[in-house]
């Protein structure tokens, strides 16, 4: 192992780290908007490893796959928003 | 090549981790939703632009590019959607039981 992958999987287990805490608050947030914070923060830090993996493997395939997953991570965040502000209210 | 892009990652992981304390220590709705998503925002635009420096082919930069110029535009965008949809909701900006 160089060094280099040995700092791409330190960078690794830091955003798993992070998926964790985003998590705990997902479950335990008190207002609807904070559960969906968490889910595009956990999308944004699913898209860094997705590429930090893809140099890690050298494999051109796993970037498209990235690029793709984080248009997909933004549509629902923003579909979900949208729907629940014409749709969802608190009263 | 190697030097640059482990220094960028090693400034990247202290912007991971203030946006993993800023999730737990504000109290504010508002607050949270605007710095975990701006300091997040750091963090991916630095660990991209440190990905860039270690691949050294051409076909792969065009790809963290397309990559970062993405992420740049959509994040700020769906943090600023989720908090125009609380807004409408009716969510005051400020809570009562808060003293700041």
């Amino acid at each position: 192992m160089t060094t280099i992958q040995l700092f791409l999987l330190i960078t690794m287990m830091l955003l798993v780290l992070g998926i964790i805490a985003s998590f705990v608050r997902m479950i335990k947030g008190p207002r609807l908007w904070d559960r969906i914070l968490m889910l595009n923060l956990i999308s944004a830090k699913v898209v860094l490893i997705i590429a930090i993996y893809a140099i890690y493997m050298d494999s051109l395939t796993l970037l498209d796959i990235a690029i793709s997953y984080g248009i997909i991570g933004f549509l629902t965040m923003t579909l979900l928003s949208k729907f629940i502000m014409t749709g969802g209210r608190e009263k | 090549m190697n030097v640059v892009a482990i220094i960028i990652l090693i400034l990247s992981w202290f912007f991971i981790i203030f946006g993993m304390v800023a999730i737990f220590s504000l109290k504010n709705m508002y607050a949270r939703i605007l710095s975990s998503t701006t300091i997040d925002t750091v963090a991916s635009f630095l660990v991209l632009f440190a990905l860039m420096f270690v691949s050294g082919s051409f076909i792969f930069i065009v790809r963290f590019i397309i990559l970062i110029i993405f992420l740049l535009i959509t994040n700020p965008i769906s943090s600023h959607v989720n908090i125009r949809s609380a807004y409408l909701s009716g969510i005051p900006i400020k809570e009562e039981g808060e003293s700041k």
